[in-house]
């Protein structure tokens, strides 16, 4: 390696020669360096890119009077989850008639908790193919939930959730719960 | 030793050559974290980031001809004309925060300067000034291809994020991406 090849000395000049010195290189620290480099590069190469996850939204309707599609989903086989403040998630099967203090449920973002949630109302769903999720984000909700519900659909691979606004019915209800009315 | 040498330093130019470094963010950002492994592609993409106040930047394709052209498409909607070192300024800033009546001074101020910036009331986006959607429409007008990635905080409030939503809804642009975290990784 990088070693200068030196002529054999011929023999026939009588010239004194100051003894020969070598010419290797230590190449040590040099290696050393590229490799420290090659791990720096590595490293902010791969981790640099962000993650991402898709999100579609429904088209809205163009004409004002035009009524959207008959959406009215069997309350058995759909769920609403309201996201609160504080990270708060509360969910509910239920109809204006239905709903009050008992039947709007709270639970958290826990493994143990929403996903639960969720699982057990899709096995009981009378269709399981048309089960939905119906999410309903209040304004005191932060992004990061939202981002949150929005993973918890990937994990429990429903393809089938609407985001909306809350309703105001559900919305008194939510405020009594926690506590601002 | 030779091989070994020869193969770590081709390695070390591969990685210097293919390595793109992040560019410094316009304010600290932290995106909420998903299950999700899809990485962000980098084809002719357009960001929107939304800080922990709700102010919204704007960043425009990295394309510099097509950027001043979405600069020129903005300018003849809001009545404001770019003299050429605006445009080339235009082309180099990392991210837009100021609503289009200050575009022209905050392009006009030096480099660092715009670095330090801070935006107090970012691009406007309510009901009745939707200049963040017009940049999205202007720039979709330029080039139909471009692809829209949201970068919200954590702490970001979601009624900001559903009017930018609704506005996107309203264009019928419906398909953008939100750029997440790996789960685990904080």
């Amino acid at each position: 390696m990088a070693e200068v090849q030196v002529k054999e000395d011929s023999g026939k000049g009588g010239k004194v020669r100051s003894k020969k010195q070598s010419t290797r290189v230590d190449m040590t620290p040099m290696v050393d360096l590229g490799f420290l480099l090659i791990t720096f590069f590595m490293f902010t190469t791969t981790f640099s890119k962000p993650n991402v996850m898709d999100l579609g939204l429904p088209a809205k309707p163009k004409d004002k009077n035009q009524k959207p599609p008959d959406t009215e989903i069997k309350l058995s086989n759909s769920i609403s989850i309201i996201i609160g403040k504080d990270n708060k998630i509360f969910y509910h099967q239920q109809d204006q008639q239905g709903l009050n203090d008992q039947t709007l449920m709270e639970t958290n973002f826990d493994r143990e908790g929403i996903r639960k949630v969720i699982e057990q109302a899709k096995a009981n769903a009378a269709d399981k193919d048309l089960f939905t999720v119906i999410i309903k984000p209040t304004d005191d909700a932060v992004y990061k939930n939202f981002v949150d519900i929005l993973d918890e659909m990937a994990i429990t691979k429903n393809e089938r959730y609407g985001v909306t606004d809350i309703k105001p019915w559900e919305l008194a209800i939510y405020k009594k719960k926690v506590g601002e009315q | 030793m030779t091989a070994m040498c020869d193969v770590a330093f081709l390695l070390l130019t591969f990685f210097i050559l293919t390595t793109q470094f992040k560019k410094p963010d316009v304010e600290q950002i932290k995106p909420p974290s998903s299950i999700s492994e899809k990485l962000l592609p980098d084809a002719s993409l357009m960001t929107i980031n939304v800080t922990p106040n709700g102010v919204f930047y704007f960043q425009p394709v990295e394309n510099a001809a097509e950027r001043t052209q979405v600069l020129d498409n903005m300018g003849k909607k809001y009545g404001v004309t770019f003299s050429t070192p605006e445009k080339v300024a235009f082309s180099k800033v990392q991210a837009i925060g100021v609503p289009m009546s200050q575009l022209k001074s905050y392009l006009n101020l030096p480099e660092e300067k715009q670095k330090d910036f801070k935006a107090t009331e970012g691009i406007p986006m309510d009901s009745t000034n939707k200049q963040l959607i017009d940049w999205v429409q202007q720039s979709l007008a330029v080039n139909p291809n471009y692809k829209l990635a949201i970068k919200g905080d954590v702490t970001t409030k979601y009624p900001k994020v559903k009017s930018l939503f609704e506005g996107l809804r309203d264009i019928d642009f419906l398909k953008f991406w939100l750029i997440t975290s790996q789960e685990g990784k904080n």
